[in-house]
């Protein structure tokens, strides 16, 4: 291991054990290690899209290549910046609308066709489990599926039927951000894990 | 103060050390637990397994660092099954922070250890920015979207890509992904030009995409650790995520003990109030 790959996992650990500090209390070690990663991230956000996007993506295309009719979508982006001065403001919102209408043009469709009739369609077959048709959990989809619905229907009082309805709706909204609970923190226990294996096997592993 | 209002007023710290030393104790004394394989993790080594060999697949790393604890076990795990069935691989990522580096160091190990020839059995096509048009674009043409590879090598110049130009040439997608961008792999990659897809996505993430596999848009689901530790074992590869497991369950007895306990003082103190 050469001395720059040691440097950096003592940065690592340091930064990392900088973090976990917070635990303990507010300080300036973790105020430090929090600028110095919203810094860094913002930095290295400007230089990629310079070079990704401004170079790679107009500049090379335009001089190189001939692509001239790209200096259209690169002049609307130099308006976007219009919103730093409160007289050109009004600039900024060709970009925008640009941006608007290509992204609900593009959304539209694959919305359509992933979310909203991929679900459906899921919705009204027969559930599958362990390729066997299963019934009960079929009833379980459709009844969780209306009786959620329902209790996100604020047009009429939620009294009798619709009431009962929307109680079972509650019942798996639950159950739902159960779930999402229970995952959230087997994934929030992972991220510490891995922060442990790295500062027990490559930081401790450095001084062995 | 009774014991339970001594438990109610408990300063949070002693429960971080708490889980501190139940996440370090099991480096020096190993904890390990029976891992049980869901239908979906199943579901996705099926449709692996069932690809032929030599067929193009595309791997992608559209990943953070922060989420490489659960992210790149889920990634060796499938390298080691693609690379053991002499498919060749495609990887690319929509992450700018962190993907592409991360793409190349894992799959260069990997490679290196089936003996795999980059260019020939592997290329790394590396980052492009506005995953919406690149995910779009691979559709028609990869080579519009990547002239060339994360190196800087034109596509043209390898071998691999001569027979691949677009998704039609690929057999199935393995996103691993710690964000959204799995919705995008369905419902413009999946839907529209019909490649079957297939996902490791970290635990948070896990219980939206179940709808996916319910509905049969989305090809078998890893969630978080648990999905990588039991993708290790479908492939017969214990490392990382395994070991992490062990330490997972642990801390989920303890949380739930702790979740016990606090709730017992929250109603012993209630039922004190009701009686003063």
């Amino acid at each position: 291991m050469s001395g720059w790959e040691v440097f950096q996992i003592w940065l690592g650990a340091f930064l990392t054990v900088a973090i976990f500090s917070f635990m303990y209390k507010d300080n300036p070690l973790y105020k430090a290690a929090e600028h110095i990663f919203a810094g860094i991230t913002a930095g290295y956000y400007v230089a990629l899209y310079l070079d990704t996007v401004v170079y790679q993506q107009l500049w090379v295309p335009v001089t190189h290549n001939g692509r001239v009719w790209l200096i259209i979508p690169g002049i609307l982006g130099i308006f976007m910046f219009g919103r730093l001065w409160p007289k050109l403001t009004w600039l900024a919102r060709f970009g925008l609308a640009f941006i608007m209408g290509t992204t609900a043009g593009v959304f539209l469709a694959s919305e359509l066709h992933g979310n909203v009739l991929g679900q459906m369609s899921g919705t009204m077959q027969i559930q599958q489990v362990a390729g066997q048709p299963n019934y009960v959990l079929t009833a379980l989809v459709v009844i969780g599926l209306l009786a959620t619905l329902i209790y996100f229907y604020f047009s009429k009082p939620h009294t009798g039927v619709l009431g009962v309805t929307a109680s079972v709706g509650i019942w798996f909204i639950m159950v739902s951000f159960g779930a999402h609970f229970g995952y959230t923190v087997m994934g929030r226990v992972s991220l510490l894990i891995g922060r442990v294996y790295f500062l027990y096997n490559d930081w401790i592993g450095t001084m062995r | 103060m009774s014991f339970w209002d001594r438990i109610s007023r408990l300063d949070r710290r002693w429960i971080y050390l708490l889980v501190w030393l139940t996440v370090i104790t099991p480096l020096f004394l190993p904890a390990t637990f029976p891992i049980s394989v869901t239908p979906e993790a199943r579901q996705l080594y099926d449709a692996v397994q069932a690809l032929p060999d030599s067929c193009v697949v595309l791997l992608t790393f559209d990943t953070y660092p922060n989420a490489l604890a659960e992210t790149e076990p889920m990634a060796r795990a499938a390298l080691h099954h693609l690379f053991r069935k002499h498919i060749r691989v495609v990887t690319l990522t929509t992450i700018p922070l962190g993907g592409p580096s991360i793409a190349e160091r894992v799959t260069r190990e990997l490679a290196a250890t089936y003996r795999k020839t980059y260019g020939v059995d592997f290329v790394n096509l590396g980052y492009k920015p506005n995953y919406v048009s690149v995910l779009k674009g691979l559709g028609t043409s990869i080579e519009s979207i990547y002239p060339t590879d994360n190196s800087g090598t034109p596509l043209a110049q390898l071998p691999l890509m001569q027979n691949v130009k677009s998704y039609s040439d690929m057999k199935f997608i393995f996103v691993v992904t710690d964000n959204g961008i799995i919705d995008y792999w369905i419902s413009i990659v999946n839907a529209q030009f019909k490649i079957p897809v297939g996902a490791g996505v970290t635990a948070v993430m896990a219980p939206k995409q179940y709808a996916y596999v319910g509905s049969g848009q989305m090809t078998g689901l890893l969630g978080g650790m648990k999905g990588a530790a039991e993708y290790e074992e479908l492939v017969d590869k214990h490392a990382l995520a395994t070991r992490g497991m062990g330490i997972q369950s642990l801390i989920h007895i303890l949380l739930i003990v702790l979740i016990g306990i606090g709730n017992l003082a929250y109603f012993m103190g209630r039922r004190k109030r009701g009686a003063a």
